[in-house]
């Protein structure tokens, strides 16, 4: 036996290579705590250990095989699952989404309006006294003055020069900004309140231009409030995620932030009937489909590897073509497969000579959806039943026939459970990805079609998961927190019906 | 005679109009890529035009370097199909030969994760990959290696299912024999199973380049830059336009796209049949 | 062979640790305002701002281009400060989910800048009273006729209908007016009002009336007399915008509705740009169609990045700038919504007829009530619902109507609050 690269040669390499990956990633590691991003810091630090003791001791020889596997695993499965579970606890949706510092952050930013009297200016920025300050001109009524964030000055007409525009840019105490200095200043000059009278301040709107605002809500940390300055309303946490008014709770301040309410998304989709119905509605659709998938795939896969099974003529040229639609790129199938659909144009009506309006009728769509998936995926169990069929043993074939069995109580005697037993894992892997088909539906039909003037909220042609994903990433409102609380409920289902699947047919025995 | 007409006759009739069915769309998307009207509408079977002003546009206009995308769907979905299967060989070769305590609920769990419905695993990914991006640009959102990374996470899950059939196929007395040599177990997998199993792992490499390549969700997030995109959302860019929609252009470039992969598929085609059915298939 | 081990791993680990300390992680600079934008726009801006290289001194301008919008909307709705954009040139319907949910930012204009755009422009973009981005472009869509088919401009709805019942069968007609642009619900609002329905109501004082629904009745009857034959639709429109296009510029359709995006297309196949209105059902009263603009959007990513008067002064001294807007709808071709850019005469060839049609008959989008889901449907999705409804499932006309008025009104007393 010979081997590729000898004893101290080899832990040499291994020692180099380990070296390298291990550099990288407490490089990364290193960047990552100097961004701030601690929990993929010490993802990258255990990374490191993991590799290290893996590959330079002798703790545990299967873990050489997978560690790496595991590590991308965890990183961007795993973690995306633990993400969703996560997000299903919080009232995630559009107007909930930032955190809640940022959402204070942003809800005084809008606690800002332009002070009734409408009044901008031309400004230019500089410094005055060293403090940063602006020189505000009124084109209009010829009136200049300096602001700063203490106080303003005004300044008369003669003492200051003039572009052609009537802005003012020079004047006395008051030094100009270089135009190369102004990216540095963006963030401070942005962030100051430049004084205009008691109740305003002027407020930069770019670089040239000031608008005189008021603050009208007041932040109050202690207590955790908004103070409407004007009216003296009170804002409050209202525990899922906006400052409500006190005394009507419907009057909210916006942006909102995402707060937890754990249990309250799973049991919004038992209690509220406009969740549960089309939720109830769709679960049944996508399961028949599903079983639909699989079981007119299956049988016409089957039926072609049985026709095909013997070598006739031209067999080479039936399999090449037929295994063609699962060659090509299922986008661009399904989205050709929709024009034929097409009512007037499509190609289907035009050969049946009918006016069938298949996506706007839901039982058209349903079945247009079956036969598309058909096309689609006949081809996977002609290979894999022509295959299987081949494996069968011919001894066990002929002995029956010897026996006086004819053709077909051979077919359901001895070769269809032969078939199952040897296909059901696939079959059941085919059962699952047909649940999550998301691709089909939404390049299809789009989970229609849906009769919005009656008020459905589901289409006829959606299944779970495109119905989860509309939730999540629709038009309108997104409501991440919801989706996330089916998604899980939708894992729970496949992957109780899948181990029941799999227990039944023993494939986890050889595992044993 | 009659026999042959009885025994045979159906089974031409049922290919024959299998293969018709199987056509059909296709046979459609090659007209519509060779009509100028730029859209799905058939008013005849029989293309009243050949025009190849499609495929043109495919090459000369400068807004579409469809040449570069292929090249980067090329490179992406190579680097992932060669090694995800090194990745799911690995381990479908540790779960399959060797014992270890927590075997059965390893792989249990393996299957289980892949049911979970990943759609909305989108948004955390592309939260992670931003928080990269700030500290290790070159790996982060919005760059090919990135996007590898995150295709690889699914690579043991998928494969595992698929080989570890197969790796219970081969006899363990070779294992055996190799032992006796001294051969540690990482030297068995390298220079007994691969070799043993290259037909295996050539289809199932094919089978993941082919659905990297038309994976488009998450490559349109990642991959903004022109030059970084792939040919999967390239052709998006025909039919994701705000008001309009280019179905010329999208149908000649999807024919393009689909014929290396085609002719793959077709000169692997004994192997895949095999190898579809190995995994399932004992002794 | 322990130990070496060992020592080999504890090299390792040295090496590792010294190498790593070595590099520092890098900085980033905050003179760059970041813009995206989708496919058509984006290499157009690229282009413009390359050109002249200080719209805002002391600032370089990235524009990011994306391969399509759907792209770019699922982008901006995924992003968060790190890798978010200061400036978006978007839909208007992103403002009001944009604005609740903290991505875009307010801003406020001056008077000399707001007076270089027609004021009802700014409501497409305003939520809650705040002003989010500053008008980019126009979208409108008109009727253009085939003068091929149609010798004189229709002056009725019943004259259309007319003319299709009969010439169908010599000119093979596949229909009469269809929406080749805009879509069943955007563009075909030209035609709901045209018979009756308006999505919102106005006042004469030019204020939205609340409360108040389109007559169902008369819409209903309406579209008995002139769409249906009967219980079933009579061929005059089709329920869907699929084939429109490609069958009017085959002549196979006299009278279609087309966005002012693609008038390329038509005047390459020979078409002359007769725009107007769609007529309505008495002479005089032409449908109203939605004028709505795309905008160039601030985000909240912006003062993040410290770059928020930058962005600003972007929007003020390009987007809204006629300078920059000669130069962008040179390339881009589409009407923009600044004044000065519009009197142009370069520009205005390209608008080719639209602005007039528009200014004709026109009625502010109004984003926070077409696209919210306020009253538990929105008007993007029953407005062809009803097309689907009544011309192809052959239901009552009437009754439809009323549940389409009364969810149109819902929705506009829902969204008044976030106006």
């Amino acid at each position: 036996m010979t081997y590729l690269i000898r004893g101290k040669v080899a832990i040499f390499l291994k020692v180099i290579l380990l070296t390298l990956l291990g550099s990288v990633l407490l490089l990364l590691a290193q960047s990552a705590v100097a961004q701030r991003e601690y929990v993929i810091a010490a993802f990258l630090g255990f990374s490191v250990l993991a590799l290290a003791l893996t590959y330079l001791t002798k703790i545990s020889i299967p873990l050489k095989f997978f560690i790496p596997g595991i590590l991308l695993l965890a990183a961007f499965v795993i973690g995306p699952i633990l993400y969703t579970v996560t997000m299903s606890g919080f009232n995630y949706k559009t107007g909930n989404i930032i955190s809640k510092e940022e959402a204070i952050i942003q809800v005084k930013i809008r606690g800002v309006e332009a002070a009734p009297s409408g009044l901008t200016y031309d400004v230019k920025l500089g410094k005055s006294s060293g403090l940063p300050a602006i020189l505000v001109s009124d084109i209009t009524n010829l009136q200049y003055f300096i602001s700063t964030k203490d106080n303003r000055v005004s300044v008369a007409p003669g003492q200051v020069t003039l572009n052609e525009y009537g802005v003012a840019i020079t004047a006395p105490n008051f030094i100009a900004l270089n135009e190369s200095e102004f990216a540095s200043a963006d963030k401070i000059y942005s962030g100051t309140r430049f004084t205009f009278d008691d109740q305003s301040f002027v407020a930069l709107e770019g670089f040239e231009a000031g608008i005189v605002s008021q603050q009208i809500l007041e932040y109050l940390p202690t207590q955790d409030v908004f103070k409407n300055l004007i009216d003296g309303g009170i804002y409050r946490d209202n525990g899922r995620g906006n400052y409500a008014l006190e005394n009507d709770d419907t009057v909210i301040l916006e942006p909102g932030w995402r707060a937890p309410i754990w249990f309250e998304n799973y049991s919004k989709i038992v209690t509220d009937p406009r969740v549960r119905e089309p939720i109830i509605r769709v679960f049944i659709w996508t399961v028949v489909f599903a079983l639909a998938t699989v079981l007119t795939t299956f049988a016409l896969g089957l039926l072609l590897a049985l026709a095909l099974n013997k070598p006739i003529r031209g067999r080479r040229i039936y399999r090449s073509v037929l295994v063609l639609p699962y060659a090509m790129p299922s986008v661009m199938s399904i989205l050709i497969w929709g024009g034929m659909f097409n009512t007037e144009f499509g190609a289907i009506n035009t050969l049946l000579g009918t006016d069938i309006a298949w996506f706007s009728d839901p039982n058209f769509a349903r079945v247009a959806v079956i036969l598309v998936n058909l096309w689609l995926g006949f081809p996977y169990f002609y290979l894999i039943s022509s295959g299987a069929l081949q494996a069968i043993p011919s001894e066990l074939l002929e002995a029956a026939a010897i026996d006086g069995a004819n053709p077909r109580q051979i077919f359901r005697k001895i070769t269809l459970p032969l078939l199952l037993q040897v296909l059901s894992p696939l079959l059941i892997a085919s059962f699952a990805f047909n649940f999550n088909n998301f691709n089909l539906i939404y390049l299809l039909t789009g989970g229609g079609p849906r009769n919005e003037l009656d008020g459905e909220i589901a289409g006829a042609t959606d299944i779970l998961i495109s119905y989860t994903y509309k939730i999540a990433f629709g038009s309108g409102t997104q409501d991440l927190g919801l989706a996330s609380a089916i998604s899980l409920i939708i894992f729970l289902l496949i992957a109780s019906i899948s181990l029941y699947g799999l227990r039944k047919s023993k494939v986890l025995e050889t595992f044993g | 005679m009659k026999k042959w007409l009885i025994q045979d006759s159906w089974r031409h009739l049922l290919s024959i109009a299998i293969c018709l069915f199987a056509l059909f769309p296709l046979y459609l998307v090659v007209i519509s890529s060779f009509s100028s009207t730029g859209s799905l509408q058939l008013s005849s079977f029989i293309p009243q035009e050949i025009s190849f002003k499609n495929y043109e546009k495919l090459f000369n206009d400068p807004t579409i370097p469809y040449l570069t995308w292929v090249k980067n769907s090329l490179i992406i979905a190579g680097s992932v199909a060669v090694l995800s299967v090194v990745i799911g060989s690995a381990s479908a070769f540790a779960f399959s030969r060797l014992k270890f305590k927590g075997r059965k609920i390893g792989i249990q769990t393996l299957l289980l994760v892949q049911m979970f419905p990943a759609i909305l695993a989108i948004s955390a990914v592309y939260v992670i990959m931003e928080r990269v991006y700030k500290f290790a640009p070159a790996i982060g959102l919005g760059t090919q290696a990135g996007l590898l990374l995150v295709y690889l996470g699914g690579a043991m899950g998928v494969n595992i299912w698929l080989l570890k059939g197969f790796v219970d196929s081969i006899p363990a007395e070779l294992d055996e024999a190799a032992k006796i040599d001294g051969a540690s177990e990482v030297q068995t997998f390298w220079l007994i199973f691969v070799p043993l199993a290259a037909p295996v792992l050539a289809v199932v490499s094919l089978l993941s380049f082919i659905g990297t390549f038309n994976e488009f969700i998450l490559a349109r997030l990642f991959l903004v830059d022109m030059e970084t995109r792939t040919v999967a959302v390239g052709l998006q860019q025909f039919i994701g336009g705000q008001y309009s929609q280019n179905w010329g252009p999208f149908a000649a470039g999807s024919i393009l796209a689909s014929i290396p992969i085609v002719i793959i598929f077709l000169s692997l085609q004994k192997y895949i049949v095999s190898g579809l059915t190995a995994g399932s298939v004992k002794g | 062979m322990n130990k070496k081990r060992l020592g080999l791993t504890g090299f390792a680990a040295v090496i590792a640790l010294a190498v790593s300390t070595l590099v520092a992680p890098a900085s980033s600079a905050a003179t760059e305002i970041v813009v995206w934008a989708d496919e058509s726009r984006g290499p157009n801006l690229t282009k413009v701002i390359a050109a002249k290289g200080d719209w805002v001194s002391g600032y370089t301008v990235k524009v990011v281009t994306f391969s399509s919008f759907d792209a770019l909307k699922d982008a901006f709705d995924k992003a968060t400060d790190a890798s978010g954009p200061d400036i978006v040139v978007g839909g208007n319907d992103w403002v009001p989910t944009g604005a609740k949910s903290g991505k875009l930012a307010p801003l406020a204009l001056t008077a000399a800048v707001k007076a270089r755009f027609n004021p009802t422009q700014f409501l497409d973009l305003t939520y809650k009273g705040k002003l989010y981005g500053v008008p980019v472009d126009i979208n409108n869509v008109a009727m253009i006729y085939n003068t091929k088919l149609v010798s004189a401009a229709p002056k009725t709805f019943g004259d259309m209908v007319s003319y299709y019942k009969a010439n169908k069968a010599s000119k093979n007609l596949k229909a009469g007016l269809c929406v080749a642009g805009g879509g069943m619900s955007w563009g075909a609002h030209s035609v709901f009002s045209a018979l009756g329905a308006d999505a919102y109501q106005f006042n004469s004082r030019g204020g939205v009336v609340y409360g108040r629904g389109f007559n169902a009745t008369t819409f209903g009857k309406n579209v008995r007399t002139y769409l249906m034959d009967g219980k079933k639709s009579n061929g005059f429109f089709p329920a869907t915008d699929t084939g429109c296009k490609d069958n009017f510029l085959a002549g196979t359709v006299p009278f279609a509705v087309i966005g002012n995006w693609e008038w390329k297309d038509y005047v390459a196949k020979g078409f002359t740009m007769n725009l107007m209105p769609v007529p309505g059902v008495t002479e005089g009263a032409p449908g109203k169609m939605f004028g709505s603009v795309s905008g160039a959007l601030l985000t909240t990513f912006a003062a993040k990045h410290g770059v928020e008067a930058g962005a600003k002064s972007l929007l003020t001294n390009f987007f809204a700038s006629t300078d920059g807007q000669v130069r962008y709808q040179a390339l881009e071709n589409r009407p923009p919504a600044e004044k000065g850019a519009q009197a142009d005469s370069t520009v205005s060839a390209g608008q080719r007829g639209f602005g007039s049609a528009a200014s004709l008959a026109g009625i502010p989008q109004i984003g926070a009530f077409l696209n919210s889901n306020k009253g538990g449907a929105n008007y993007w999705d029953s407005a062809p619902a009803y097309w689907t409804a009544v011309l192809v499932d052959g239901k009552d006309a009437v009754k439809e109507a009323s549940k389409l008025s009364a969810i149109w009104r819902a929705n506009t007393d829902g969204g008044k609050g976030d106006l």
